[in-house]
């Protein structure tokens, strides 16, 4: 590892930052992503890997990173939401879900990147959860409006979205 | 297909399932909360506050000594509680912010002075108070806090109400009553001083329990055990610059701000500009704590020179949870569903600081039960007090007030329903309702009917009769019922709301009608009314830009969204300021048509005349082939007092407990309320769904644990103190109705904060209705069942 300083592709871009000019070597990942980098997306909330708030996709699967120290990601590529487009058909769901009976898939909006994240990683290594590992997927999150059956269900139908093109 | 609600009134956008107006930013990451917009790297210059968070729920500061702090590198500057510009600061009150502006010298809730802005003496563990530091970096603040030496005096701590009524337990709160930790009665609460704590005494309760078929007495207890949760901490960041301040916050309620800053700081409201962004899920925070944290911001800023920013930590926002309330209750009732008496004995463990919430035990009675829920009751009598202990304080938590009374209360008319040997359906029908509709009440038979139906009501078995599953789990459905909140004509003391609607010239729309979005979705049930009032122009919900910036310099009026009422009351406003854009088109039109406005009216994009209606001008060309200046239609307008009654909610919930473990899993939940009018059909089930999962958590895992002996709290952060993921909430059904209506254009009501209302009962009565027991207070841990299991058991082999 280098000591001077990292690298990280964030969202398919480079970023080269030298420690005690661009970042602290006591900074967690998920300070350097916000405080000094600007991807607000990535929201903090515990601090302690409780609440999921603060999920990225490091090497395309998730991670917590307010859990991690920037210099921990040195190399690694790094999705934060402000990387996903905004066709993303997870996106997609999560904004579109309305059927009666289920609500939405968020209120205040404050969890949803953290859950979105999450969904890109469960369905890139399991297309087709079963509903068991969808909530089990998706249990390190936490959403205070309680929004789960909206999420839920707008999960099984870009699941099933994915069924169709096959 | 699940249960889909029919609207009373056919509207194109109001009432429809639609996306909420900002679901596709929250999706993406791109909504700003407060701490988004106050990042180092966009002010540099920005320092961090740290507040003393008391080791002590009995301490006092006899000495404090900060030069090892002020000599730590990147400290800028410190506040003692002896400063003398706190010390000239008069008292504020924990609960400062409600539905209306509020001025320090006015009431729209019961105040009580019981806060100091700076104080050298604590009442909990955690209270935040002594000194406050401005340094480089949050971690540099609190590292300073610790290197001040303090000498304390420590008195011991108490947190249960049998030990605050002791001889020679501390007085917390002498300036509220210099001999005893009680609260004393108010004569806008309860009446004032009353004999033997009776705040009630309607009829002749021991007439009515003679004239009953049966009489049963419950014992439950709710509140103290949890706290709002919320993801987004509270927090401001404030620059102070020669005489003016500019404070950007995620409070939801930038006037209050603004009025409180104005009141303690004597600047005129003019040169305090208060930003207030999109703020995650209060859940009824934002109600105490929050005023030294405003001010002592601000000091240090003018101090310091640099923008000043506090946000809680995880610690600190456990300072608030519900105030708990533990409520005997003996009801009496005949065989026809008539109760024939209610006697209620009510004891409040407040905490350490009061909120409105002292008003949740005594006052909910006199404003909300009796005229409201059980209005046909004829012989209702309250006893009621209320303690300050050292506990977390109870503070506004979602259904605040409402959980507490109908969680004994909904368990009592269980009760009764299975001594009388009826369905408790039946009472509900017979002896609920208000003192302003008729009897029976229609409302409640349209919840209590449709939900019933749909839960699948009629399956129930008798109490711990039913089958045992593998052996070892029993299942059970419980039911009960409330009163919506919040109609129009009961928010007398909200004030005005104003709005603004600005049709740019290709049509496209500005709407000004300021409210901190939390989840609420106020902002989409206003664009959707927005849309529906300008038809005449064909506008539609993505023809409109919601203004989501809270600003008082730039702002109109902030409409904060408590109570739910924010879903409906903008949408009111809003009416009048399309029919002043309507005139404006006109007038513009007949200008450029030359002729009078009268002759004119505009329909489909058309300005037209009413007689010859071939003659007309495409709406789109008023401005585009004028000057191109806005048209801004303008309304402000108070609420409809006209009292229209109320509306009502019921919760059925189906359980299974497994009698090995003790764990409860809900397996059904219904809600079902009548709004008077869906707003927003897709936002209300969202809020219906949520508000349960809420009520759940509080059931069955949030619980607060303290050491007893020092009164610290232990669990304060979120993995020990448990709240429901995906993986424990079952399939929940919200069912919408509109059988109750309210005044004006849409005569809706508050849902939101009322959903997590039953949810609690419901499970409670469904846990009895499985294996006969009753838990006598939240949560339902593993460990109450067993108890209550085991107790059980010894009960039965003593017959």
């Amino acid at each position: 590892m280098n000591t001077d300083s990292i690298k990280l592709c964030i969202n398919g871009r480079d970023y080269v930052l030298k420690v005690g000019r661009d970042f602290e070597i006591t900074e967690t990942l998920s300070t350097v992503l916000r405080e000094r980098l600007g991807f607000t997306g990535v929201r903090v909330s515990c601090n302690q890997g409780a609440c999921g708030a603060c999920t990225i996709l490091l090497n395309g699967k998730s991670a917590l990173s307010c859990m991690m120290l920037a210099v921990e990601a040195d190399g690694c590529d790094i999705t934060t939401i402000e990387g996903m487009p905004a066709d993303d058909p997870i996106i997609e769901a999560f904004a579109k879900e309305t059927d009666p009976g289920y609500g939405t898939a968020m209120q205040c909006g404050f969890c949803t990147p953290g859950f979105v994240l999450e969904t890109k990683s469960l369905l890139a290594e399991n297309p087709h959860p079963t509903e068991a590992e969808i909530r089990d997927g998706l249990s390190g999150h936490v959403c205070r409006c309680g929004a789960y059956q909206g999420i839920e269900h707008a999960v099984k139908k870009v699941s099933a979205a994915v069924k169709e093109v096959k | 297909m699940k249960y889909q609600y029919v609207p009373r009134v056919k509207r194109k956008y109001v009432g429809s399932y639609e996306p909420k107006i900002d679901a596709k930013e929250k999706a993406m990451g791109r909504t700003k909360f407060f701490d988004d917009q106050t990042i180092k790297a966009k002010n540099p210059r920005m320092l961090y506050c740290s507040i003393m968070s008391a080791p002590y729920a009995n301490g006092k500061i006899l000495s404090m000594d900060t030069a090892k702090a002020e000599a730590l590198e990147g400290v800028r500057a410190i506040i003692r509680f002896d400063d003398p510009e706190i010390m000239a600061m008069p008292p504020t009150t924990n609960s400062w912010t409600d539905t209306a502006i509020t001025p320090y010298h006015r009431e729209t809730v019961p105040k009580w002075f019981d806060r100091k802005v700076l104080d050298n003496t604590s009442r909990f563990v955690g209270d935040l108070m002594g000194v406050a530091v401005a340094a480089d970096t949050r971690e540099i603040a609190d590292e300073a806090i610790r290197l001040i030496d303090i000498q304390w005096e420590v008195a011991p701590a108490f947190l249960e109400v049998e030990d605050a009524e002791k001889l020679g337990a501390k007085v917390l709160h002498p300036e509220a009553n210099p001999t005893g930790n009680q609260l004393p009665h108010r004569n806008d609460l309860d009446g004032g001083v009353s004999v033997d704590n009776i705040v009630v005494d309607k009829g002749d309760v021991e007439k009515g329990f003679a004239e009953a078929d049966a009489v049963v007495e419950v014992d439950e207890t709710f509140g103290g055990n949890s706290t709002q949760g919320t993801l987004d901490y509270r927090g401001c960041m404030i620059e102070w610059v020669d005489d003016k301040i500019e404070v950007w916050t995620n409070h939801y309620y930038s006037d209050q701000v603004r009025m409180h800053l104005h009141d303690m700081l004597g600047l005129p409201l003019a040169k305090i500009r208060v930003h207030n962004t999109n703020c995650g899920a209060h859940m009824g925070k934002w109600n105490m704590g929050e005023q030294n944290f405003f001010l002592l911001s601000a000091m240090l800023s003018k101090r310091t020179g640099c923008p000043v920013k506090y946000k809680m930590n995880v610690h600190e926002e456990f300072a608030e949870t519900r105030t708990q309330i533990r409520f005997k209750i003996k009801a009496g009732g005949k065989k026809d569903g008539t109760i024939t008496a209610l006697d209620f004995d009510g004891i409040g463990n407040q905490g350490a600081y009061n909120g409105v919430t002292g008003y949740a035990l005594t006052g909910f009675m006199n404003a909300e039960g009796i005229p409201r829920l059980f209005y046909p009751v004829e012989n209702v009598r309250m006893r009621s007090r209320n303690f300050f202990t050292n506990r977390i304080p109870g503070g506004v938590f979602r259904s605040v007030g409402n959980v507490q009374q109908n969680f004994p209360l909904g368990q009592a008319v269980d009760q009764l329903a299975e001594q009388l040997g009826i369905d408790p359906i039946d009472i509900y029908k017979k002896s609920f309702g208000n003192s302003y509709d008729p009897q029976p009440n229609a409302s409640i038979a349209s919840v209590l009917d449709t939900a019933s139906e749909e839960f699948g009501w009629k399956n129930r078995h008798a109490t711990d009769a039913g089958p045992l599953i593998d052996g070892y789990k029993k299942r059970g459905m419980g039911m009960t019922l409330h009163n919506q909140w919040h109609a129009e004509w009961q928010e007398n003391e909200r004030g005005r709301i104003e709005t603004t609607i600005r049709v740019n010239p290709d049509l496209s729309v500005i709407l000004n009608a300021p409210t901190k979005e939390t989840g609420a979705g106020g902002n989409s049930a206003a664009v959707m009314a927005c849309a529906d009032n300008l038809s005449f122009l064909g506008t539609t919900p993505d023809d409109i830009k919601w203004v989501s910036d809270g600003d008082t310099e730039m702002g109109l009026r902030d409409c904060p969204p408590t109570d739910s009422v924010v879903s409906f009351i903008l949408s009111e406003c809003i009416v009048g300021a399309a029919l002043d854009v309507k005139r404006q088109f006109i007038e513009r039109a007949a200008e450029m048509m030359n002729m009078k406005a009268e002759l004119l009216d505009i329909a489909d994009g058309k300005v037209y005349k009413k007689t010859e209606p071939w003659i007309y001008i495409d709406a789109s060309n008023v401005m585009m082939e004028d000057d191109c200046v806005p048209i801004t239609g303008r309304n402000v307008r108070n609420n409809n007092k006209t009292v229209t009654g109320i509306a009502y909610g019921a919760w059925f919930a189906e359980v299974e407990v497994d009698t090995e473990t003790g764990k409860v899993t809900v397996l059904d939940l219904v809600i079902a309320n009548d709004v008077g009018q869906v707003m927003h059909a897709s936002g209300a089930e969202a809020q219906q769904i949520g508000g349960v999962c809420i009520g759940m958590g509080e059931t069955l895992t949030e619980e607060l644990f303290y050491d007893k002996r020092t009164g610290t709290p232990l669990n304060v952060n979120y993995i020990d103190y448990k709240m429901l993921t995906m993986a424990d909430v079952p399939e929940i059904s919200p069912i919408l109705l509109e059988t109750w209506k309210g005044a004006s254009e849409y005569g809706a009501c508050g849902l939101a904060e009322s959903t997590p209302t039953g949810a609690s009962t419901a499970i409670a009565n469904a846990v009895y209705n499985a294996i006969g027991i009753r838990v006598p207070n939240a949560p339902f841990s593993p460990k109450k069942i067993l108890e209550g299991l085991a107790e059980k058991e010894m009960k039965e082999a003593q017959k």
